[in-house]
């Protein structure tokens, strides 16, 4: 190498520890370094300049409010900041257990209503069928044919125990706000509440059980209309059906 | 305690040997990240940056390879100037002859050697034409390669290479005649 290709280097290492070289150039130049002493020698004299130019600006306090905030960086400060964190934690998951129980409570609650309303529904529906299957085996059972539009069924009726039972196919169904309810019908045409009664959703007929408080003697029929959910004192609705004993 | 000994317990873990090192140099370090960023909130980021890396790196730090203060400072000019590319902002000139600034370097009974030798190398960019203070600024304290500053000031190449080498060596005459 030349001494005008050193000086080339040398003249370029005040722009070399200034970082103001393009890159190729630096790598050039640090390769020289590396097989040139005087150049090193150089290069530290500048980088000591370069240092002291890191110095030259006069002091100036930060806010104080910088010290605070960096201490907050520090260990002591996140271990103070940790128990309430972790305080806030066991509060939260304690929090959301209580959640998740309480709806797994709720959620138990209503599959055992809707079991136990199920279990209801098979009830009624189990001692309606051993009623009727009793009342088919009974001799003084009276069986009277249901008819009406697109209905069909029997009324069995055994007036020594007061009992009755309708049996119908294809009873339509009806909305939340409205139920069959059944009438005994006297002589003289006033009607006696005997029940209120649903389709089973699943099953093509309805069975509904009639349990009279007064002598089934007294009255020559029964009567089935459309009523208000809870039931009406006295007839409101379309008529279903009317069964003469 | 001598700042290695304190850079040593920092290292160890010694939140008051940091603190010890941000009461002491907190002031020029934020006076760097000024001069590079001309933001205070941009300048107490950098600070706060510059001491979190002292804090995590104080293990890194060799004594003999340069004082704390340098090696410190170095930190925070590197992430001033990170965070000057970051706001992708074009430099400003500064003069540096605000007379109340130049006031404050004045050297008093309880300046160290060192500390003396600092300001005196800030008269010696003081003393520098115009032309060699804008090239040396730009440079340095804006983070520009020589090939930036000759289209920033719209100056050959060649005479930003010049200039900027003239600076140095005057600077490096005035430094070691201290």
């Amino acid at each position: 190498m030349t001494q005008n290709q050193i000086d080339i280097f040398r003249e370029s290492i005040p722009a070399y520890v200034l970082g103001a070289m393009d890159v190729e150039d630096a790598r050039e130049l640090e390769s020289h370094l590396q097989t040139c002493a005087s150049c090193r020698t150089e290069l530290a004299d500048y980088r000591a300049v370069s240092e002291s130019l890191l110095m030259v600006s006069p002091a100036k306090t930060p806010p104080a409010a910088l010290r605070r905030r960096l201490q907050g960086h520090l260990p002591s400060a996140q271990k103070k900041a940790l128990p309430r964190f972790a305080w806030s934690f066991n509060q939260l998951a304690l929090g959301i257990a209580l959640v998740v129980l309480l709806a797994l409570n709720i959620s138990s609650f209503l599959q055992i209503r809707s079991l136990q309303k199920q279990q209801t529904e098979l009830t009624k529906q189990l001692q309606s069928g051993q009623t009727v299957l009793a009342m088919l085996a009974y001799p003084n059972t009276e069986s009277l044919p249901i008819t009406a539009d697109n209905i069909s069924g029997t009324l069995l009726v055994d007036k020594s125990r007061n009992t009755a039972i309708i049996l119908v196919w294809n009873l339509p169904q009806l909305d939340s706000t409205q139920t069959y309810q059944a009438w005994l019908i006297d002589p003289e045409g006033n009607r006696t509440d005997a029940g209120i009664f649903r389709p089973q959703a699943d099953q093509p007929y309805t069975s509904a059980s009639i349990y009279s408080m007064d002598d089934l003697t007294n009255f020559t029929g029964i009567g089935v209309t459309v009523e208000p959910a809870a039931g009406s004192d006295q007839p409101t609705g379309e008529r279903v059906f009317k069964v003469d004993f | 305690m001598d700042d290695t000994q304190l850079a040593a317990q920092v290292a160890q873990g010694d939140e008051r040997a940091f603190l010890t090192l941000y009461d002491r140099y907190a002031s020029h370090v934020y006076a760097l990240t000024m001069r590079i960023l001309r933001d205070p909130n941009l300048a107490e980021e950098a600070t706060q940056d510059t001491f979190l890396k002292l804090w995590s790196r104080a293990r890194l730090y060799l004594s003999e390879r340069g004082s704390l203060p340098v090696w410190l400072l170095t930190i925070a000019r590197r992430t001033a100037l990170d965070r000057l590319r970051l706001e992708a902002r074009r430099p400003t000139l500064s003069t540096g002859e605000d007379p109340e600034e130049l006031w404050q370097t004045i050297p008093d009974e309880n300046t160290t050697p060192e500390e003396s030798r600092w300001h005196s190398m800030q008269f010696a960019v003081q003393s520098l034409s115009a032309e060699h203070r804008m090239v040396l600024e730009l440079a340095y304290y804006q983070g520009l390669s020589q090939t930036e500053i000759a289209e920033t000031l719209n100056w050959p190449l060649g005479t930003v290479k010049t200039r900027l080498r003239a600076a140095m060596e005057q600077l490096r005459r005035e430094w070691g005649e201290k």
